[in-house]
């Protein structure tokens, strides 16, 4: 099985570096059989046009997509994993999605609506979101947002390994009307 | 004698003194001359007071990420027209600010950040102002590169605004509903150039228009996939460029590099000739079914371009001799008054450049026993004390409302006119100006420009794009079209001319330079971006930056209302627009034709509206890319 591990967010924008924290921690410890990590965050429609490029035995049958991101009724650092629905706003959404893509705003849920609409993804999409407090250049963390990082990324080292545990994430879409937390440990 | 306004005049030897006897020659006495003017907020009042019909529009951002630009209109709608207009800029970005006591090197990666389609330019613009201020010329195959790579972004950027911004509102999916007497002459409407794009009647093309699901919305996406390759090739990564440094390019040019480059860039010439009669036909067929059309977004032709794509055995880095190596450049730098190309020299382009900010969420900066940095340019030519050398960008958002300040925005004027920025720009002047090299591909006919593209699948075909007797929103798409062949032949013959280096052994790509830890120094990138004019000016100070000053095109288009009440080109193309939509039914309007004329611009800003009447709330966007505007 060939799972992809993805970074979304900004380097060197503090807590929205996140993600690649996540990512380079795993890069750096054992390497796990079958696993590709890869920063994601550069565009969703080149990410579309390299997922169609992969030849057959280069595609992917999970996808893990981590990103620091913004959302309601979450305390800061809060870390929330899902199995991504894989259901799609409506055509003008989709439509603005594409738009803003092409033209330099990156996000998770552009990538998602993106990539689900272009049939790219395979059926198991996990979702590791890290919940941001400070949004500023530099390097460092804010201090929830450090001390999060570890138990995202054994989350997501344990998620990468396993598809058993990635299938029994509780399923959600992109409106997530609050958090939705799942025991990293 | 290129300037009416400003107090500049010139000797026989051509050199620029300011004119005698003026005590103040730069005060705003009295507006220039034959310009439009916005209504005053109490006339604008008094219409709407005495008479039912005019209604506030506001095109008012509801944005989901990074939105940038908002639109308010009054309209008349028993008559059908806009009688005010203002274009908003609802974000500070504030590089200038950023830049200040920074090493110089980083404004390439900094700047970059300004725009998420066009970093490459903005790298390059800065490496111009440093090349400039510390006297570092690079190499000539650094300068092919440099070329090359630019020229490779607009082949991303151009297809990307024709077919999946600006496109969507000629598709059947927007034309129908807005226009259903003009879709169903659509549907019969034989096209000139079938036997070139392969649509036999106007229906069918704008069927394929359609948004997500039409072939020329993904056909375009996937243009944008060769495009980005091929920049990759030589600038690292898309768009923020890493391999873009004062003195040429970091990146090692091979045969294989090149012939890479070749295999996606030869995609384009059939491309090229589709885009050009594709947007052809369009615009015939709306004129042809309404001459008002031709009203749509129309304003002024005066426009300003700085030219792009530097002759390697001409460019020298100075500011001395920015005139000769601007006249050499691909595209010709110049400023077009209504119609008329006034001049094609980079020191009167500069010279006559001044930002002003009464509208404007700044604070001015002359004035108050403000000392004028600098009096003339590196040259001797006098300077405005509103020039960007001498602006201090100072933020003061306060007095929101539409008699006082209302934009983050400037209003950049040239010799004090509103100018209009656009790849439209470039292909006029190099059309005019005559003043291209002997090449296989391009010719300036003074009148119109031949772009001779090589055979593909499709046979050679040279596609002739003339100056346009009408400027409005149809004429700037149908330029933009045209561009792609313009700059995919430029491309190729930089691409042919890096290959004649690479035969003879030349495969210098940079030259080595230090920032001088001493003095004053000033540098100003002249340079383009896909949607026009670009300039950074910087002055460095001991070694770190003291200013850093960024007009980019959508600073001209998105501007404000001027000091003396001229309305910047949104604005004036707005206000020029008939309602040509076909409903008597407020709640049914989607105000497409005001959005034609906004989007023919390019506008860099992403931005999603809501067009919000008395009658209702209709939701539409403004989308392009995500350059800053704040000057």
């Amino acid at each position: 099985m060939r799972t992809l591990v993805g970074a979304l967010g900004y380097r060197n924008l503090r807590d929205h570096s996140a993600a690649f924290e996540v990512t380079d921690r795993l890069a750096a410890g054992d390497p796990q059989p079958g696993v590709t990590i890869e920063d994601t965050s550069y565009n969703p429609i080149a990410l579309v046009q390299w997922l169609q490029g992969l030849a057959v035995d280069e595609q992917f049958q999970a996808v893990i997509l981590v990103a620091a991101i913004p959302r309601a009724g979450r305390s800061g650092g809060q870390v929330t994993a899902y199995r991504w629905d894989g259901r799609l706003p409506p055509d003008e959404l989709v439509q603005q999605s594409v738009t803003e893509a092409v033209t330099g705003i990156i996000n998770l849920d552009n990538t998602l609506i993106i990539a689900g609409y272009f049939k790219v993804l395979p059926p198991a999409v996990a979702v590791v979101e890290i919940e941001p407090v400070d949004h500023a250049f530099g390097p460092e963390f804010s201090a929830p947002v450090a001390r999060a990082i570890a138990d995202a990324s054994a989350l997501v080292r344990r998620l990468a390994a396993d598809a058993t545990l990635l299938a029994a994430l509780p399923e959600r879409g992109l409106d997530l009307p609050a958090s939705v937390s799942v025991p990293v440990r | 004698m290129c300037f009416k306004n400003l107090p500049v005049e010139f000797d026989d030897q051509g050199r620029a003194s300011l004119r005698g006897g003026i005590p103040n020659p730069y005060a705003a006495a009295a507006a220039p001359a034959n310009v439009p003017l916005q209504l005053t907020q109490e006339q604008v009042e008094e219409l709407v007071r005495r008479n039912g019909h005019v209604k506030s529009v506001d095109f008012d951002p509801v944005t989901r990420v990074a939105g940038a630009l908002a639109f308010h209109a009054v309209a008349d709608l028993k008559e059908r027209r806009i009688i005010e207009a203002r274009s908003v800029a609802t974000l500070f970005r504030g590089y200038e600010v950023i830049m200040v006591g920074r090493d110089p090197r980083d404004a390439i990666y900094i700047t970059s950040r300004a725009c998420g389609v066009c970093g490459g330019v903005h790298s390059t613009c800065s490496s111009l102002a440093i090349e400039m201020a510390i006297d570092c010329v690079p190499p000539p195959l650094g300068v092919l590169v440099r070329n090359l790579a630019l020229a490779l972004e607009f082949l991303y950027d151009h297809p990307l605004h024709l077919h999946l911004l600006a496109g969507p509102d000629y598709s059947a999916a927007l034309v129908e509903p807005t226009n259903p007497a003009l879709f169903a002459r659509a549907k019969t409407a034989a096209t000139r150039y079938g036997e070139v794009h392969g649509y036999r009647t106007i229906a069918a093309l704008m069927e394929d228009l359609n948004p997500l699901t039409g072939h020329l919305y993904v056909e375009a996406l996937h243009m944008t996939r060769l495009a980005r390759e091929a920049y990759v090739l030589i600038c690292g990564k898309y768009p923020h460029p890493q391999t873009i440094v004062p003195g040429g390019m970091s990146s090692t040019i091979t045969l294989t590099v090149m012939n890479e480059m070749f295999l996606r860039l030869s995609q384009f010439f059939d491309y090229a000739k589709k885009l050009a009669t594709i947007w052809d036909d369009l615009t015939e067929f709306f004129y042809e079914a309404n001459p008002r059309y031709k009203e749509v977004g129309t304003r002024r032709a005066n426009m300003i371009d700085t030219g792009i794509f530097d002759h390697p055995d001409a460019y020298d880095a100075t500011y001395k001799n920015a005139d000769a190596w601007g006249n050499r450049r691909w595209a010709t730098p110049g400023a077009i008054v209504d119609g008329k190309l006034v001049t094609t020299d980079l020191h009167k382009l500069n010279m006559g450049l001044e930002e002003f900010v009464e509208h404007s969420y700044y604070e001015e900066w002359t004035g108050s026993g403000q000392r004028q940095h600098f009096a003339t340019d590196p040259a001797g030519n006098p300077l405005s004390p509103y020039h960007p050398w001498n602006k201090i960008t100072k933020p003061r958002p306060e007095g929101q409302n539409w008699k006082e300040k209302y934009t983050w925005d400037t209003a950049p004027r040239w010799d004090r006119l509103g100018m209009e920025a656009g790849c439209y720009a470039r292909l006029w002047n190099t059309a005019v100006a005559q003043k291209l090299p002997a090449n296989p591909f391009i010719e300036s006919t003074g009148h119109s420009l031949k772009v001779r593209v090589p055979k593909g699948a499709l046979p050679e075909m040279e596609l002739e794009w003339h100056v346009p007797e009408v400027w409005n929103a149809f004429e700037r798409n149908r330029a933009r079209a045209h561009c792609v062949a313009f700059t995919a032949m430029v491309a190729m013959n930089n691409w042919l001319a890096a290959m004649d280096r690479l035969k003879d052994g030349d495969t210098r790509t940079s030259t080595p330079f230090e920032i001088p830890s001493k003095g004053e120094r000033r540098g100003v990138g002249f340079w383009g971006a896909g949607r026009g004019y670009l300039t950074h000016h910087l002055v460095i100070d001991r070694g770190a930056v003291s200013n850093y000053q960024i007009v980019t095109p959508s600073t001209w288009n998105a501007s404000p209302t001027d000091r003396w009440g001229q309305p910047g080109p949104y604005e004036e193309a707005v206000m020029n627009t008939p309602l040509l939509e076909e409903t008597d039914d407020p709640k049914e309007f989607r105000g497409i034709d005001v959005l034609r004329a906004i989007r023919s611009f390019d506008p860099c800003m992403p931005c999603t509206t809501h067009i919000h009447s008395d009658a209702g709330v209709v939701t539409r966007e403004v989308n392009t890319c995500a350059c800053g505007l704040d000057g």
